[in-house]
């Protein structure tokens, strides 16, 4: 199983962070620490929460990942969720987490265009 | 040898003539004799009375014209011959056709007659009508062996007399049944005695849908023939109803309902109109289940096909409420967890204007009221997404 | 199979709510569950078994399957910690005593086809939940 095992792969100046399949609540925890400190080493513009193999998305689970989104775009970062299942979507829309101030794309993909064309715009506008 | 002639007919001719106005005289039995082939050769007074043929319109015809056609077609004639044959004579009871068209129920003895070497150049035919008593005997068991409840009613709604099948049904016995209120067995009494009263009124009723209840609570759908039955006079005694159990019969429409909401779901058909977008059209009303399944079915192939634009078509859904609305707005929302936009289309002004008045907020949604439309839209979105603008422009 | 769908398991670790999930999964599997049912009702057990992990601190998880005209899953976990003073506020979207989202008991409800909550303060709490298989 991949608990505990968080991967985190860097490319260019965006973050892509594969999520476990059944995570425990201190995998959701470590993983909120060490996507913060990953960030700050690399000073990512960009985070890709890849979670395509999740079964199951929590109350728990939602609410450390919308605090992570926030405290990523605190640090001037920004994050699109990728790949939920259609049953977990499902799901979590019934459980009431819409987690609807997150970006998402269908794959990991979509996410990096989807990243690279908003940093590129908000670039551009600087 | 010698041979001798006709052994079983009388040999002086003062008994053949003594035997012939016996016969005659009997009136009471039907007494004819037939060829081998089943021909009538003679006829008695009691015959013609019974069955209302003259000797000399019946003589020379086939036996075969007193049985039912029912009869006829399982070759029932030709079998009793060959029965009586075999076993020496045959006894049975059975309906009987007059010359008029009339049936009555009959008791036959065939007895076949043959000559010394044992060849049968003969059958007597002895036909007796059953007296009422016989007749009410069968009638009686006729309507125990019927499957169908059936059951008579007086004109002042008490059951007279019940059938095997309705003790079954309604859990109660013949005693406890006789006596007491027809309605009294069903879940809605004032529709029962509205039945029977409509029986009283017109003569008769057809499937009349009520639902019996047994005495251990258990319900049976039934559809009610009915009509009334009178005395010599004419006069109306009471109605005699025969219930059809379609228990089974509702259960296989429920079946084909259930077969016809599943053909209705799988022809809302989750299409792929372009690279990246699919379209539903939505048709009919989205109750709960519904909604559950069109979720799962749109959110897996927007999975499937990679597709980051949903158009949801909702031009034939005849009516929205806050429930469909809400089911609509839960849709959106997980669509949009998994990285895919819905644009709805089809909102006519109808829909739009109970959509305000119901305060159900779509502001976050983009719609448009045609699927070309949101097409535009979606190709659009992609254009966006997908492709640098600017090389387009 | 059905021995598959039956059980029951204490809920004292953080670690016991990740197999409480696998173990519920594979009953809601084995009973022939649509990938969706199955995602709501670990779902919803991950819900309840953190509460017990939160709030009493331990309690247990029982699942078994219901048959009989309708069939389906339930599940019942108990615990007798501090109990829940208003049952019905609990289940109000947004209440949280700790810092919740306070979706957890009124998700379960709406992912699931029925829920009871019986719940005594200072006795502990007993959350009842079912799922019925479609068809
Ligand atoms: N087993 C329990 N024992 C005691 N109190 C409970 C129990 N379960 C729930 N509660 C109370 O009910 C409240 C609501 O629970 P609920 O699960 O809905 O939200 P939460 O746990 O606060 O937040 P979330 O589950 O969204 O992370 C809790 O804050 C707690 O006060
Ligand atoms: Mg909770």
């Amino acid at each position: 199983m991949a608990n505990g095992n968080i991967s985190v792969i860097k490319i260019r100046d965006i973050l892509l962070v594969t999520v476990p399949s059944d995570p425990d609540d201190c995998t959701v925890s470590e993983l909120q620490e060490q996507v913060l400190s990953s960030m700050e080493r690399h000073s990512a513009k960009g985070l890709i929460l890849d979670i395509s193999t999740v079964e199951t998305i929590d109350s728990f689970f939602a609410r450390t990942v919308s605090e992570t989104v926030k405290m990523v775009a605190l640090m001037g970062g920004l994050t699109v969720l990728s790949g939920m299942r259609a049953c977990v979507a499902i799901t979590t829309t019934q459980l009431g987490l819409s987690l609807d101030k997150t970006l998402t794309a269908l794959d990991v993909d979509r996410a990096m265009e989807l990243l690279s064309d908003t940093l590129n715009r908000s670039e551009g506008r600087k | 040898m010698k041979k001798q002639k006709n052994a079983s007919t009388p040999k002086s001719l003062d008994s053949e003539e003594n035997f012939r106005l016996l016969v005659d005289s009997v009136t009471d039995y039907a007494i004819m004799m037939i060829d081998p082939e089943g021909h009538v050769t003679s006829w008695n007074t009691g015959a013609e009375k019974i069955l209302g043929f003259h000797s000399e319109e019946i003589i020379g015809k086939h036996f075969s014209c007193f049985y039912t056609s029912e009869a006829l077609a399982s070759g029932i004639p030709r079998n009793e011959l060959d029965l009586a044959s075999t076993q020496g004579r045959i006894e049975n009871e059975g309906l009987r056709k007059r010359k008029d068209g009339t049936f009555f129920w009959a008791n036959t003895i065939i007895t076949p007659l043959c000559d010394e070497k044992g060849i049968i150049f003969g059958y007597t035919n002895i036909t007796r009508e059953l007296s009422d008593r016989k007749k009410a005997d069968y009638t009686r068991s006729l309507i125990e062996a019927s499957l169908d409840p059936l059951v008579t009613i007086a004109p002042d709604g008490k059951i007279t007399d019940v059938n095997a099948a309705t003790e079954t049904i309604t859990g109660c016995s013949r005693s406890e049944l006789i006596g007491t209120d027809f309605s009294n067995y069903f879940t809605s009494s004032e529709k029962a005695s509205d039945g029977y009263r409509q029986v009283f009124r017109e003569g008769q009723v057809r499937d009349y849908p009520l639902e019996i209840r047994n005495s251990d609570g258990r319900v049976t759908s039934v559809l009610y023939n009915a009509s009334v039955y009178r005395d010599e006079s004419g006069a109306v005694v009471g109605v005699f109803a025969a219930a059809r159990d379609i228990t089974e019969r509702k259960l296989s429409e429920e079946r084909i309902k259930q077969q016809s909401q599943e053909i209705l779901e799988l022809s809302t058909p989750v299409m792929q109109v372009w690279q990246g977008v699919v379209a539903v059209p939505l048709i009919g009303c989205l109750d709960s289940q519904r909604t559950q399944q069109f979720m799962e079915r749109l959110l897996d192939r927007i999975v499937e096909t990679n597709s980051p634009v949903a158009l949801v078509d909702i031009m034939g859904v005849p009516t929205i409420d806050t429930q469909t609305a809400q089911h609509l707005i839960e849709t959106i929302t997980a669509v949009r967890l998994l990285g895919a936009q819905v644009v709805l289309t089809g909102v006519r002004p109808a829909i739009a204007q109970t959509l305000v008045h119901l305060g159900i907020d779509l502001s976050g949604i983009t719609t448009r009221s045609s699927l070309a439309a949101g097409l535009l839209v979606a190709l659009d979105l992609l254009k966006l997404q997908v492709v640098n603008k600017s090389d387009n422009r | 199979m059905n021995s598959h769908c039956k059980g029951e398991m204490p809920i004292d670790t953080e670690n016991d709510i990740v197999m409480a999930r696998k173990y519920v999964r594979e009953a809601a599997v084995a009973l022939g569950f649509g990938v969706t049912d199955v995602t709501r009702i670990v779902t919803a057990t991950s819900e309840l078994t953190r509460n017990i992990y939160v709030y009493a601190g331990s309690g247990i998880i029982r699942w078994h399957p219901i048959n009989g005209n309708a069939a389906g899953l339930e599940l019942v976990f108990e615990d007798h910690g501090p109990g829940i003073a208003d049952v019905s506020l609990a289940l109000k979207p947004g209440y949280t005593t700790s810092k919740g989202l306070g979706m957890g008991l009124p998700g379960s409800k709406r992912l699931m086809d029925e829920m009871e909550v019986l719940s005594e303060i200072g006795k502990g709490t007993i959350i009842r939940i079912r799922k019925w298989l479609k068809r």
